[in-house]
């Protein structure tokens, strides 16, 4: 049997040897997607505990297990699937279903616009293909790569956090029940604690704070005063408004990783319009897509 | 052994309101993506574009630290705390997972 382990290593040892930035590797490259896999290894037992509970509750439902598998898979966004099932019914109330997850998923048009820079320069099949196992733990973890993830990361995650979640529905399906409540081991935080940590890594620099702030603040009013996530929708809009309202000329930072979450600290403290002196290349990079 | 349950069963009403689900997220994901490409790649969107990780973000998980109780905000403070220091995303969770844990263990909710 031959086996292309010989091949596979030089890749590897090339890719080690001489970084490659982000933007240059293919587009759906085999190590890259492996690489983005592991990167969401943290979220593997609470995605797999929420994932049963889904199962109990469809279960319960009258969802076949291959009507959920298949939700999951194609619709693949937890918080709206919990909804909609929870929803259904003998006779399926499709459009309420349909509008509920619409309604829920919005913060997806944000998340998606906000996949410019990985995407940058990719042809047009790429982000067909690479935009739909996109859920908000990958994507987080995608953002907050050193010098950005490319589709290939995004997607690794995506798969991983798909199997899990779809094996997740099936482990809860077939007991139907006896799944240890998450809150006891403070799974259900685990999704607050990996959001609230990758935020770390999205600062770029003291031009973040204010619309930061008034994320928070309107997420916390939405929060009281709307239903379901519109607290997302609340306070990603104040943060927009504060950032469009506090833009200025002299704080354009046309450098090509402006738009990456950098980590270290060299690009967190950097003044803003410093930026001017940059290599011709990568004005060149940016211009010619 | 036990028949495996259902697994091939599935009726037309339940695909179709399935597929209008997955419609109509795709639609957004790639949407918003196709919509973000055509914004400028400088000046005021393209700044604004940049702060909008960090807001959807922010606006995922402070409302639900929040709706956590004291121990949920005390959580998420460690973990930005630990994230902060150490640079280290299992970490982080680790430490916001067993205070909230413990929390809840000891105190409740």
């Amino acid at each position: 049997m031959s086996r292309p382990g010989q091949t596979e290593s030089q890749t590897e040892n090339q890719i080690q040897n001489q970084p490659q930035p982000q933007s240059q590797i293919g587009h759906f490259d085999a190590d890259t997607i492996r690489r983005g896999a592991l990167a969401c290894l943290p979220l593997l037992p609470s995605t797999i505990i929420f994932g049963a509970v889904l199962g109990v509750l469809a279960a319960q439902r009258g969802l076949s297990l291959g009507e959920l598998l298949f939700m999951s898979l194609a619709v693949f966004a937890g918080s709206a699937q919990f909804v909609s099932v929870d929803l259904w019914r003998e006779t399926i109330p499709s459009a309420t279903i349909i509008i509920a997850t619409a309604v829920i998923n919005m913060r997806y048009i944000l998340i998606g616009a906000s996949l410019r820079p990985v995407f940058r320069g990719r042809p047009l099949w790429v982000k067909v293909t690479g935009m739909h196992m996109v859920a908000d733990e990958n994507w987080a973890v995608s953002m907050t790569q050193k010098d950005l993830a490319n589709p290939g990361f995004l997607l690794g995650g995506g798969i991983f956090l798909g199997v899990v979640w779809a094996t997740g529905n099936t482990v809860g399906y077939l007991l139907g029940g006896g799944i240890p409540d998450p809150e006891v081991y403070a799974l259900d935080f685990a999704f607050t604690a990996v959001f609230a940590a990758l935020t770390i890594g999205m600062w770029k620099g003291k031009v973040d704070l204010l619309p930061w702030i008034a994320a928070a603040i309107g997420s916390v009013i939405g929060h009281y005063t709307l239903p379901g996530t519109w607290s997302i929708l609340a306070g990603a809009g104040a943060g927009v408004l504060v950032a469009a309202l506090t833009w200025r000329e002299d704080m354009d930072d046309d450098s090509l990783e402006a738009e990456f979450a950098v980590e270290g600290r060299d690009a967190y403290g950097a003044p803003e319009g410093t930026n001017a002196a940059k290599p011709a290349t990568e004005t060149a990079m940016e211009t010619g897509q | 052994m036990t028949q495996f349950p259902d697994l091939t069963s599935f009726s037309l009403e339940a695909v179709l309101t399935i597929l209008g689900m997955a419609a109509v997220t795709y639609g957004m994901r790639l949407g918003g993506l196709l919509m973000a490409d055509r914004l400028p790649q400088h000046g005021r969107w393209a700044h604004v574009l940049e702060r909008l990780p960090g807001a959807v973000l922010i606006s995922v998980w402070v409302p639900s630290a929040l709706s956590a109780g004291a121990i949920g905000i005390a959580g998420a403070a460690a973990t930005v705390i630990t994230m902060a220091l150490a640079r280290n995303l299992f970490a982080a969770m680790a430490v916001g997972m067993v205070l909230v844990g413990v929390g809840r263990y000891f105190i409740g909710n």
